[in-house]
């Protein structure tokens, strides 16, 4: 298996290329801690691939240097061949937590990014309406955060993070902590919303499940040292359906994953 | 609604019963006016006096208030963005805030006399720390989540402050304020005990040696108003600026 992933990588330059990548957190003191030790992936244009890995394997650390939220202290977050020096304009973001902010309506949440950037707010009224339609959100575009459920506040921040139309979508577990069958809800509209936009995405997650069911590619990480442990391809071809989760294949790619996490 | 009815109607009740009770124990005003014989010193001469006795200590609250609230804000957002400014004042600010800032009243009339600006000054002063102290939890205590949420999007320094920091601190800054706010009308009526030769403080002071109970009473319904008038300022305030934030 990890030798198609290899003709994978040379077929096609990667747009995001992770370069022997080392973070230390308090390097030189008592509470020195590397997060992440020499990890290398390239990512193609348009691929949507999941990390998965246990807690404190790095994986988030990794997310948040592609996002330019922290500096590699040893090699380098390359995209589109510049070195990620910080936060980029096409890049979406989404993280564990909504993080819709409390006085703003949905709409003015998902608008957001589009105010920070200072660009002509009103120029994306028509594509902020359009994205909430998309993820059923269409009548609570005037609403407070405070009245919309779990799943709905998430389903606001896919909102935000593609508002400008980014290229590239950085998700940080964004649907750990939803209930079993919001999170399926979620993944259905995530896979819906990248069968239409096609976007090159990376996801960070502990769920198998979810990994397998989104994405082109799985890489799977361990902890201390944190380093890639395995690289598979997912074959199911898009669109997908919440039915192959039920395929012999899906569940042989899951328990092969498990296991290599279970050794890692 | 429903609260301030009935709040209104146990107020109206207690002051029938304060009235029958001064009545049927025939207790003397010197002890405790009835409130007919207190509402009545707001008419004629003792009226004008009242008046007269407001407006200084009035003026004096608002203004020490407002430069309490401005001095907080900005030392309050120094302190977030300066580790040495924060590690250096806020030991002193908690010190502050521990000690009975009244013993220091008669010190301020030493250094700034007897007019105005010792008042002004040491309102300042009593309100100040509330306020510098709320405000500078609420900016740190902005959540982290949040921060980086805007960090990511490409926020600056700036904007992070404007966007997250500030309005998710706006209810410490008014809790802040709302307390600022009790803490500048003592800060004066203390000043007008110790010297001033008018404020409802002075006027308190001055009719009680006269034992006149009733404008004695009379001004504390002023002061009471005044502190009431402020607070409501504030909460006005509040929810401008809520309005502000509510619209994006």
């Amino acid at each position: 298996m990890s030798g198609s992933v290899a003709q994978l990588a040379e077929a096609s330059e990667p747009y995001l290329a992770v370069e022997s990548v080392q973070k230390v957190y308090n390097a030189g003191t008592s509470h020195e801690l590397e997060a992440v030790s020499d990890v290398s992936f390239g990512v193609p244009s348009g691929q949507f691939l999941s990390i998965l890995g246990p807690s404190g394997c790095g994986k988030s650390t990794l997310l948040m240097m592609a996002g330019g939220l922290e500096q590699p202290t040893r090699g380098a977050v390359r995209i589109a061949g510049a070195p990620v020096t910080g936060p980029r304009r096409s890049t979406g973001i989404m993280f564990q937590d909504p993080t819709l902010l409390p006085w703003k309506t949905v709409l003015e949440n998902v608008l957001f990014p589009i105010r920070i950037q200072r660009l002509p707010l009103k120029d994306y009224h028509q594509r902020a309406h359009e994205l909430l339609a998309m993820v059923g959100l269409g009548d609570f575009a005037n609403k407070k955060p405070h009245q919309l459920s779990g799943g709905m506040k998430q389903r606001a921040a896919i909102c935000r993070a593609l508002i400008t139309d980014p290229d590239l979508l950085l998700m940080d577990e964004p649907f750990s902590a939803l209930d079993a069958l919001t999170r399926d809800e979620l993944n259905d509209a995530l896979l819906d919303i990248w069968q239409r936009t096609r976007k090159t995405g990376i996801f960070i997650t502990h769920s198998i499940r979810e990994a397998v069911f989104l994405s082109d590619r799985v890489i799977v990480m361990d902890r201390r040292p944190s380093r890639i442990v395995d690289d598979i391809p997912i074959p199911f071809p898009r669109p997908r359906s919440m039915a192959i989760q039920d395929s012999k294949e899906f569940v042989d790619i899951c328990a092969h994953l498990r296991g290599k996490i279970a050794h890692a | 609604m429903r609260d301030n009815t009935i709040a209104g109607l146990a107020a109206i009740g207690v002051l029938i019963l304060w009235e029958a009770l001064t009545y049927a124990f025939q207790i003397p005003e010197l002890m405790l006016p009835a409130p007919s014989v207190i509402a009545g010193e707001f008419a004629g001469e003792s009226g004008r006096l009242i008046l007269a006795n407001t407006w200084p200590t009035a003026v004096q609250t608002v203004s020490g208030f407002a430069a309490a609230a401005l001095l907080g804000i900005v030392v309050a957002t120094a302190m977030v963005y300066s580790d040495i400014v924060r590690e250096t004042l806020y030991p002193y600010l908690v010190a502050f805030q521990v000690i009975p800032k009244i013993a220091l009243a008669p010190l301020f009339v030493l250094w700034l006399g007897i007019g105005f600006w010792s008042r002004f000054a040491f309102a300042t002063f009593m309100s100040f720390f509330p306020i510098v102290i709320a405000l500078a939890a609420g900016l740190k205590d902005a959540r982290p989540e949040a921060v980086r949420m805007c960090a990511a999007f490409g926020g600056t320094k700036a904007q992070i402050f404007s966007q997250i920091r500030f309005p998710y601190a706006v209810g410490y800054l008014f809790a802040g304020l709302k307390i600022g706010a009790t803490m500048s009308i003592i800060g004066v009526v203390i000043g007008e005990f110790i010297t001033a030769d008018r404020g409802l403080g002075y006027l308190i002071l001055w009719a009680t040696s006269r034992s006149d109970t009733p404008l004695v009473m009379a001004a504390i319904v002023v002061l009471c108003a005044l502190g009431l008038g402020i607070y409501g300022l504030v909460v006005l305030a509040e929810r401008m600026v809520n309005r502000v934030y509510a619209g994006g």
